[in-house]
């Protein structure tokens, strides 16, 4: 054999010894894929519903990372048999009052809608299910409270609102009776069917929004306030032409009476006590339309309590929450009409988790659970609707929603919020020891909290409370509060116990205490006047955590166990962890020491800067860890770095990074940089293979390194809602018992017991008022409703109705069902 | 009148050159004025005459409102804080934008930037790779659009003016008639016959994509990428030439009949020159300046893009960008757009003054043309 193919022979042979080593999986490791399911996700841009649901249809996408309202693209996505979809609830539309008057101040014009009465009125005027139904064509879930109807509140208060929604259900003859009545105290007349007031029509300026559905909504409460007597002066509009006109001019002026709101919520908020405070009371905001309100005394006060949290109990806090939904129907300077069920598309074989609030683009489990079914790897396509419309950089980069949603895949999180319930889920921590302050109402649901109560929970001297910039050290409690500190609440967080060497960053380097520490200086360091990266947009943000925050202290390195003091608490302890405080993640994307740090030092020369504000102020660029003009800046930053060994705020965290870690972090970044063309480096299922900015095409790979099973989050499928049909006698005689069968079932089978926090009843006469009320408890017979023969004595003749209200631990949505019986009177 | 006359007799003595330079830099005044006062305008009316700043100042609340409403954290302070804290976000917004200026002092700073091509940072679009610079702004889209605008312009004036030729020559035959029966089919704009070209040849016959300019991953090497865009390029190439194609041909046939039925050219004709050297010299020639105005106006014309064409294809023209600008309100971006525009209009109308007179021997300049 000649010499040269000998040598290319053996060349050959070592190469496909190297390529088998890498290629074949590590022993025992062969049957356990991790991280994520799919090998690459592919994200293009796709504007349109229309189009989007075309290309789903020719396999050009296998999901559309956002949702459609229209009507009849829903239905198509519902018939298409090679499409599957979830629905979210997550904006609202309502009716917004100006409350001034009844006359606006130095003119003649009457304002009917500063008469509470007439307000409350619209509550029966309008329908709302033919909102949901005719207008929307379906896509519309009616909505008459200040609360989601998909988040836990309004599943807590089910009955209530049940209550609430039956009383004030369309009943225009009430509407109109109410609003004559009101109308006649003003000094209105009705002269040939149409209202006048100082002898001139009374005329209502509608600001109608064109953007969405409220047009046809806003055309439609026209109408019917047209039918009752008023003129109505339809002004279109979209925000830019009638935001000025609701929310900056003085209400007083009266230049409108009403418009057309909408608002958001895309993710499960468990909390919605201070709704009341914000959209009714002057304490809402400083703008001139919250100043015109004036809520009841008893509706302020209530407000107030639950803004501030103000109760000793759930079960008080429930009776706090009843009275106010109904006072603030009764005031309604807000009618709530409807949510929006928006309609989220993807192909019949692909699998991944949506959330109930945010749908796709708001999953947070969207990276960890995409898989094609029956398989592992291939690639997924999918689209949104637009993408990189911003700068990319872990602290003041883009928020967009979608590239959020693209983002997200590339980071980790230490818990991941339930995708039904809102309520977190461990990932990278082991336990959390909550100790609350005595007398405040805080609950847990998770085996992995343990909630305890104390008397008082004094801050330790030694805790970290803030930093000096100057000297570059952390400020001690006892520094700053040398009498001591207290504290509402304490989060004792145990990481997992092999957190620093299972967590890699997806250039090779591992997570390190420093990677979580400079988080934590630069919380204080950007709002430090004398420091470079002093950045006033920041302030709001830091002002507001500073009011809650008392301190933290690191209790284990490793294992990693902190302990956190604020005076912040919610009802839930597992929302009160602040597991996230010690993770380095940022605002807007994953933040390993050293990619931070290039930024830091871009931003403190002066060369570029983190956020928006901060750009503007200092006539440069924003930092782009993905592409354009920034990538230079940190290329030198980089070699700076490199050449230095630099470790940010020396002093203080070299205690935590080592000048080996530091050496190795600059190699492996310097090798990232080069093979991938960016800076983003996450620790997330997936890793930032490309971004083609101009193209808007962004391509994410899976992490191999990443330390959990693709299992892991398997167990959460589609939300997991009961079903609930109510089966009884259709005659019951007074004095007599009655039995009602109660199937609660999901996708067909028995819904298990012990995964229902309640089911309860409630029974209206035929006048629709609430007779009898309770909870069912599961018996051997199954779940049952025994009306007994004194309840049925006291029911008069007519048509009843039974409503059962379930609520679910696996999901917050809860379910109703009915049955309708008619009242016989007694032998 | 005597000095007048006098001045007039004094011009008619001057050189030709300086007559030439004069009438240049009149020219060069009155274009310079136009552009001042075009961008002015545009300034003015982008920004509603200022009340864009009140527009801007709502936008700001209302997204305050709506950040502060999902803000946990937020809404559990004492409202006094909370209140102070939103005040602040909304004054940060506020200097951000300029708006703690007022709308005249920055109308005549934006006008003044523009002139002197300091096109500076947008207030609130990036550029597709990040940058806040409308330079890069544009220069980010600039390539694609010139792509598919330039090719669609070169590809509709050649066939046009070519096919124009040979039915003028061909009056009355079957291509000429089924040319005036399809030219009112340009009553219907380039995304109607997008969303056609779509629904054919990639919802229904899956032969090209949807849209975009490359695919996705974009390939590698950059001759795939090239073949790639190439598969990208041919609906929305299709879309703009199909919707102008039969009107201009018409037009340039119509315009071509005009000048083939001159005097000279059928005494031409009589005097038995051959066809072509009749059509080069005898129609083409003279109608070389409008062939010319034509063309140089097209070829900036696809400067703009077309929004809808563009939104419809996602291809990443400078018709989204400015549209996008527009609904932003960003003000440099709009300015910085319109100043290029603008100057590249002058210089080509100016360009044009000098053309004319070199392609065409009638068209005289200075006095003579004054006579």
């Amino acid at each position: 054999m000649p010499k040269d193919l000998q040598v290319g022979s053996r060349k050959a042979c070592g190469w496909l010894v190297v390529a088998l080593a890498l290629l074949a999986p590590p022993a025992g490791a062969q049957a356990v894929r991790v991280g994520a399911w799919v090998d690459a996700v592919v994200a293009v841009e796709e504007p349109s519903d229309a189009a989007a649901v075309r290309r789903l249809e020719a396999q050009d996408l296998h999901a559309w990372f956002s949702s459609t309202a229209n009507p009849e693209i829903a239905n198509r996505v519902r018939e298409s048999r090679t499409l599957r979809f979830t629905t979210s609830l997550g904006l609202v539309n309502e009716l917004t009052f100006n409350p001034v008057g009844p006359v606006f101040p130095g003119t003649d014009r009457l304002n009917p809608f500063a008469v509470g009465r007439i307000r409350e009125a619209l509550n029966w005027l309008v329908d709302r299910r033919h909102i949901a139904q005719e207008i929307m064509g379906g896509m519309g879930v009616p909505r008459w409270l200040p609360i989601n109807t998909a988040f836990p509140d309004y599943a807590r208060l089910a009955d209530v609102a049940r209550r609430l929604e039956i009383r004030y259900r369309h009943n225009p003859e009430r509407a109109r009776s109410v609003i004559t009545e009101e109308m006649q105290k003003l000094g209105a007349t009705l002269v040939g069917g149409r209202w006048q007031f100082r002898g001139r029509p009374v005329t209502i300026t509608f600001l109608i929004r064109v953007e969405d559905e409220r047009r046809q909504i806003g055309d439609y409460v026209a109408s019917l306030l047209e039918q009752v007597g008023f003129e109505v002066e339809r002004r279109y509009g979209r925000a830019a032409d009638l935001n000025p006109l609701w929310i900056v001019q003085d209400p007083a002026e009266g230049r409108w009476h009403i418009y057309t709101g909408g608002w958001i919520s895309t993710v499960i908020s468990r909390d919605q006590a201070g709704n009341f405070d914000f959209f009714y009371t002057k304490r809402g905001l400083a703008r001139p339309l919250w100043q015109a309100y004036r809520p009841s005394p008893e509706f302020d006060r209530l407000s107030d309590r639950l803004g501030k949290r103000d109760f000793r109990s759930v079960q008080e806090r429930n009776r706090l929450m009843a009275r106010a939904l109904e006072l603030a129907l009764q005031d309604s300077v807000r009618v709530w009409l409807v949510e929006r069920q928006a309609v989220w598309p993807w192909r019949a074989e692909l699998e991944l988790v949506s959330d109930l609030a945010g749908g796709l683009s708001g999953s947070f489990l969207w990276p960890y659970t995409v898989r094609l079914r029956g398989r592992s790897g291939g690639a997924v396509r999918i689209g949104l609707p637009s993408i990189l419309p911003e700068p990319w950089n872990p602290i003041g980069g883009s928020n967009w929603i979608f590239d959020t949603t693209l983002y997200r895949a590339t980071q980790d999180y230490p818990l991941i919020p339930n995708p039904h319930t809102g309520l977190p889920e461990p990932q990278r921590i082991e336990r959390v020891e909550i100790t609350v302050k005595q007398g405040l109402p805080v609950t847990k649901s998770s085996d992995w909290v343990t909630l305890r109560f104390a008397p008082t929970i004094r801050v330790p001297e030694d805790a970290i409370i803030g930093w000096d910039s100057r000297a570059q050290r952390f400020v001690k409690v006892r520094e700053k509060h040398p009498q001591g500190l207290e504290a509402l609440v304490k989060s004792t967080v145990t990481f997992e116990r092999d957190l620093f060497r299972k967590v890699q960053w997806h250039d090779g380097n591992r997570l390190s205490l420093g990677d979580i520490l400079l988080g934590w200086i630069l919380t204080f360091e950007r709002a430090d006047e004398h420091s470079p990266l002093f950045d006033r947009s920041y302030l709001p943000t830091f002002q507001s955590f500073v009011e809650t925050f008392r301190g933290f202290r690191i209790v284990s390195e490793d294992p990693l166990v902190v302990e956190y003091y604020t005076t912040s608490w919610t009802m839930d302890a597992e929302l009160m962890t602040a597991a996230g405080s010690f993770w380095p993640l940022y605002g807007f994307g994953p933040g390993p020491w050293h990619t931070v740090a290039l930024g830091i030092r871009a931003e403190a020369a002066g060369r570029a800067a983190f956020t928006a504000a901060k750009a503007t102020e200092k006539k440069v660029e924003r930092l782009n860890y993905v592409a354009g003009p920034t990538l230079a800046i940190l290329d030198r930053e980089l070699d700076a770095a490199r050449a230095e060994n630099y470790i940010p705020f020396e002093r203080a965290l070299t205690r935590w990074i080592k000048p080996e870690e530091a050496r190795q972090r600059w190699r492996l970044l310097a090798a990232w940089r080069s093979g991938r063309g960016h800076y983003w480096v996450g620790m997330g299922p997936f890793l930032l293979q490309r971004v083609s900015p101009v193209e808007k095409i962004v391509e994410l790979r899976r992490f191999g390194r990443f330390p959990d099973p693709a299992t892991k989050w398997l167990r959460f499928g589609a939300p997991r809602l009961a079903s609930v049909s109510v089966v009884g006698p259709r005659q019951v005689r007074a004095g007599s018992e009655a039995v009602f069968e109660l199937r609660i079932t999901e996708d067909g089978r028995p819904y298990p017991p012990q995964d229902l926090q309640e089911v309860k009843y409630l029974l209206f006469d035929a006048r629709e008022e609430l007779v009898l009320q309770g909870r069912v408890q599961p018996s051997r017979e199954g779940w049952r409703v025994v009306l007994s023969p004194e309840v049925t004595a006291r029911l008069r003749p007519g048509s009843n109705r039974l409503e059962v209200v379930v609520v679910s631990k696996a999901v917050s949505i809860p379910s109703f069902g009915s049955a309708t019986f008619t009242s016989l009177p007694g032998r | 009148m005597a000095p007048a006359v006098a001045g007039r007799v004094s011009r008619a003595h001057q050189h030709p050159a300086v007559r030439v330079l004069l009438y240049a830099l009149s020219r060069l005044l009155a274009l310079g004025a136009a552009v001042v006062v075009g961008v002015y305008l545009t300034i003015l009316v982008a920004n509603m005459g200022g009340y864009v700043d009140q527009i801007k100042r709502a936008e700001i609340r209302e997204q305050v409102a709506l950040s502060v409403s999902v803000n946990e954290q937020m809404r559990q302070l004492p409202s006094e804080v909370r209140e102070r804290l939103i005040e602040e976000m909304i004054r940060n917004e506020e200097h951000r934008l300029g708006l703690d200026r007022p709308f005249l002092a920055r109308s005549v700073s934006y006008l003044k930037d523009a002139l002197l091509l300091r096109l500076g940072f947008a207030e609130r679009m990036t550029s597709d790779v990040g940058s806040r610079l409308v330079r890069q702004i544009i220069l980010d889209r600039l390539p694609a659009t010139l792509l598919l605008f330039l090719s669609a312009q070169l590809l509709l004036f050649f066939t046009s003016v070519a096919a124009a030729l040979a039915l003028s020559r061909r009056y009355g035959s079957l291509p000429d008639r089924l040319v005036v029966a399809l030219a009112p089919t340009s009553a219907a704009p380039a995304w109607f016959y997008g969303i056609f070209l779509i629904l054919i040849f990639a919802a229904g016959l899956r032969w090209l994509p949807f849209g975009g300019m490359v695919d996705a991953p974009p390939p590698e090497g950059k001759l795939a990428y090239a073949l790639s865009v190439l598969r990208h390029i041919v609906l929305p190439l299709a879309s703009l030439t199909l919707s102008s194609i039969f009107l201009s041909v018409y037009a340039w046939r119509t315009f071509f009949l005009i000048f083939s039925s001159e005097d000279y050219v059928e005494l031409a004709r009589a005097k038995g020159l051959p066809g072509r050297l009749v059509e080069r010299r005898y129609i083409l020639r003279p109608a070389l300046p409008t062939l010319v105005t034509s063309f140089a106006l097209g070829l900036i014309g696809a400067w703009t893009g077309a929004i809808v064409l563009e939104t419809v294809f996602n291809w990443p023209g400078l018709g989204r960008a400015l549209y996008q600008a527009v609904a932003l309100y960003d003000t440099p971006v709009i300015v910085g757009s319109t100043i290029l525009y603008a100057y590249l209009l002058a210089a080509t109308v100016f360009a044009l003054d000098i053309v004319y007179a070199v392609v065409d021997p009638r068209v005289k300049v200075g006095l003579e043309a004054d006579r």
